[in-house]
């Protein structure tokens, strides 16, 4: 397998929910509760075996006490939780088949059926829920009122809420690629949505699988409660309405009431945690990751004067992913005032970690085991990056040193203006300005990346990406900052967009001096513009020369590599293609 | 002689506008032949319709105009219910183009048996072993693993032994290499390159990169806005651009051999450029 470079297998997608103490609390409630309902009837006695010691508190003969005509609560409840747990589960399929149909099936078909469908599920999502519950159990008579039918209307009034979250996953699945692969090797319809789409719904259907069973069994509880629900079963809403009916509360037989409330507060508690988990897995980004409050304090290391002109020092900088390997190993660097500073490397290469880290922009797991990080101010004095408190930190940044992100052009906020976003950062960081200053700092940053200035009206999806780019880079110089680390600023844009973002990026270099760090994997792009290149491979430098000595002969083999990956656009063909497949960067 | 004739391709998509729908031309009356054993490169940037041409000729999407014939070694028009057994595609991404739940076998044995190509089982094994040796991915190891175990060097291999699988005469490769890291992408071409030659495919090469659509492709078509501004040999083409968008795109390209040239675009000479009528090498040279 020598495909097993630098890009590194992307990390394993979970099918099933991780273990954590959300998850295993949940499942110990909900398997307790469900044993107890399944087993629970087959130890207790008859419920409805009237005794004559009517109200007996708990003890004695009877572990909960009894009811007011004398039967036995432990027994009730057993039976009662079985009642509530079938209701529950049977609504819950229910649910999930008909959202499921709806959902998916109307959306991968498309056109008028998907319109159809999507009517269908949001005049049943506007209908209010339980007053229609109310009507129609009121309408059927009691004798034919069974657990049947109030599971019935309990899912014919809760499934469209996870048929529209269905439908937009589906939406998003269909045009997947492995969807439309699927479609041109000409597998039939069905056969796309059962085993290519579904299993990837699985997730999401689990989660409103245990929502409508949580949702199902609280509102037959509150139908039961209402005397509105199945006549000739026994659920815990059951229960609850004799113990209401029979003055529970008012003569405080407490064991009556609480027991079933709370058996229906723990069961909907479990599920609710089970489904945090599930959520988990479809929405990554919930799981809580342990944030450490402070970093394991490296000794500082001996910084020897560098020469006047370095804008940033990075000495033996290491970083690591928790415990694993360590992304950047051991880096050294520097940044020279006003000069354009390439960092080359592939996916994997740890260019953009150490990016983030000479920011302190990493967030743990990442985790800086050694080195230190140096800041020259051209004012004169040093600034420990790593061992900035909070406060200065968040000064430091963008107002020194500024940072423009990979496919930073989707991250300006949708739902405010260009100004807005510009003047925040202003409002942040130089709060003194008056607002006429800062309106006319904004409008200046703007002209300088080349956007016209009546864009600061404009709302982000208003402009193209060339130009949203533009305006972040003019967002990481309104402060004036002396370095500026650009990670791949232009890779998601057409060449020729590209071009003229490089040539604002330079011509404001020459005018106001700051450095520049380039992160691309493009060396050809690198080779044209920087002035001095740093190779990455495995977390480590493995060249750092002047551009004219790369151009002149790459020493590492790496390096060699690399340029060699870049066919030449009116060079000799070279090593490349359809000679066969021996030579080149063949692998 | 197997080969696929795009005739006037047009497609139009409707765009919300307020309350009306406007209309937008993302190709506009596009022609050419995919021939046994040769390899057209479409180049254009993004919004230049060559992604579209390329779903159109999968099926992906109907065309508004025009027509995409596939025509058989005995002259005749290839009907509808064997195109696909003819015609297969190379997505961009790897990352998604494979089924994050299914193990590699499956993308490959699906294709074997919807086209008859093997029979379910031991014979259907057989030829997922011999696909992947064919893109030189060892079979015994890979085949039982799942998408993410793979990088994506070697997932995009696994979706051109899929592309193979059906056994098709036309691949049209849509960026195919541009979601991967640079050190392997001729790589993967190069493989392409190979199966071409063994098999005899004709391949359409989707890019925006105008250096390894010379080098990898014997005609070159340069798309902006969905029409065809510039067509001819792919070494015609970019050494001697005729049409002034290619110009453009050319010298947009980085150049480590032109060191300090000035980067100065004109943006009016873009739109300008897209205006100039179109060029062709065979014709008008």
């Amino acid at each position: 397998m020598t495909d097993l470079g630098p890009d590194s297998p992307a990390p394993r997608r979970a099918v099933l929910p991780r273990s954590s103490p959300k998850l295993v609390t949940g499942l110990a409630l909900i398997a307790a509760i469900a044993l107890f309902g399944v087993a629970g009837p087959l130890f207790v006695g008859e419920p409805g075996a009237i005794n004559d010691i009517g109200l007996a508190p708990p003890g004695g003969g009877h572990l909960l006490g009894t009811t007011q005509l004398g039967q036995d609560v432990l027994a009730q409840i057993a039976y009662a939780t079985r009642g509530s747990l079938y209701i529950g589960v049977l609504v819950g399929v229910m649910a999930t088949v008909l959202s499921a149909l709806f959902g998916i099936v109307g959306s991968y078909v498309g056109g008028a059926v998907d319109e159809a469908f999507s009517l269908f599920s949001n005049v049943m999502l506007v209908i209010p829920g339980l007053p229609l519950v109310i009507v129609i159990s009121a309408f059927v008579p009691p004798e034919q009122r069974g657990a049947w039918t109030i599971a019935v209307v309990l899912a014919v009034t809760g499934w469209a809420g996870a048929a529209r979250v269905l439908r937009a996953q589906t939406l998003t699945l269909r045009n997947r690629e492995y969807v439309l692969a699927a479609r041109v090797a000409g597998e039939p319809a069905w056969r796309i949505i059962v085993v290519e789409m579904l299993p990837n719904l699985l997730p999401l259907l689990a989660s409103q699988f245990v929502f409508s069973v949580i949702a199902a069994i609280l509102s037959e509880a509150g139908l039961s409660f209402l005397g509105l629900g199945a006549s000739n079963s026994s659920t815990l809403g059951t229960m609850l309405y004799y113990a209401q009916n029979g003055f529970a509360l008012q003569r405080g037989a407490w064991w009556w009431f609480v027991p079933p409330g709370l058996i229906i507060a723990l069961f909907g508690c479990g599920l609710a945690l089970v489904n945090f988990s599930i959520d988990e897995i479809i929405d990554p980004k919930l799981r809580t990751v342990p944030r450490r409050i402070r970093q394991r304090r490296r000794a500082p290391a001996p910084v020897e004067r560098p020469a006047p002109d370095t804008a940033v020092s990075v000495r033996n900088l290491s970083v690591t992913y928790g415990n694993a390997v360590p992304a950047v190993k051991d880096v050294s660097l520097e940044v020279r005032r006003g000069e354009i500073l390439g960092l080359a490397g592939e996916s994997g290469s740890g260019k953009t970690t150490l990016a983030y880290a000479i920011n302190r922009l990493h967030r743990p797991p990442a985790q800086v085991t050694a080195g230190s990080v140096t800041f020259h101010d051209r004012d004169g004095g040093d600034v420990d990056v790593l061992a900035l408190p909070p406060g200065e930190l968040r000064a430091f940044r963008w107002s020194q040193l500024s940072v423009v992100f990979q496919g930073a052009m989707n991250s300006l906020n949708p739902v405010m203006t260009i100004r807005a976003q510009l003047e925040d950062v202003l409002a942040t960081h130089r709060p003194h300005l008056s607002r006429s200053d800062r309106r006319a700092r904004c409008a200046r940053s703007l002209e300088l990346v080349g956007v016209d200035p009546a864009r600061l009206r404009s709302y982000p999806h208003e402009l193209s990406g060339g130009m949203r780019q533009r305006v972040m880079i003019a967002m990481a110089m309104l402060l004036d900052p002396q370095v500026m680390i650009m990670d791949e600023p232009t890779s998601a844009l057409d060449v020729v967009v590209q071009r003229g973002i490089l040539r604002e990026i330079l011509r404001l270099r020459d005018e106001l001096g700051f450095a520049i760090v380039l992160i691309t994997h493009d060396l050809p792009l690198l080779l044209e513009v920087s002035d001095r290149i740093a190779v990455m491979l495995g977390g480590e430098i493995v060249e750092c020369a002047a551009t004219e000595e790369i151009l002149a002969g790459p020493r590492h083999a790496y390096t060699r590599r690399l340029l060699e990956s870049f066919p030449s656009l009116t060079g000799e063909r070279g090593a490349f293609v359809r000679s066969g497949e021996a030579t080149g960067g063949a692998r | 002689m197997t080969t696929l004739d795009v005739k006037d391709l047009v497609k139009d998509f409707r765009i919300r506008d307020g309350l009306r729908g406007r209309r937008l031309r993302a190709v506009d009356r596009v022609s050419f032949t995919l021939t046994p054993g040769r390899t057209v490169a479409l180049v254009g940037e993004s919004g230049s319709g060559k992604s579209t041409i390329a779903r159109i000729i999968a099926r992906l999407e109907r065309p508004t105009a025009g027509q995409v014939v596939m025509t058989d070694e005995g002259g005749g028009r290839v009907p509808d219910r064997d195109y696909r057994d003819q015609v297969q595609m190379v997505f961009q991404d790897p990352f998604s183009s494979l089924n994050p739940f299914h193990t590699i076998e499956h993308h490959l044995i699906r294709p074997l048996l919807l086209h008859g190509r093997a029979r379910a089982g031991a014979d259907a094994r057989k030829k997922v072993a011999e696909l992947l040796e064919r893109v030189n991915l060892p079979a015994r190891d890979i085949a039982h693993r799942r998408p993410h175990e793979l990088s994506g060097g070697q997932r995009q291999r696994v979706a051109i032994a899929r592309a193979l699988a059906p056994g098709a005469r036309v691949i049209v490769a849509d960026e195919p290499v541009s979601m991967l890291d640079v050190s392997i992408r001729l790589g993967v071409l190069n493989l392409l390159a190979r199966l071409q030659r063994e098999e005899n495919l004709a391949v359409l090469y989707i890019t925006h990169d105008l250096a390894t659509a010379r080098h990898f492709s014997d005609d070159i078509l340069v798309l902006y806005r969905g029409r065809v501004v510039e067509r001819g040999p792919a070494d015609e083409v970019i050494l001697d651009p005729r049409h002034p968008y290619t110009r453009l795109l050319a010298a947009a390209s980085p150049n480590p051999e032109a060191r300090g040239r000035s980067l100065d675009i004109d943006a009016a000479a873009v739109v300008a450029a897209g205006e100039a009528p179109a060029y062709d090498h065979r014709i008008q040279s």
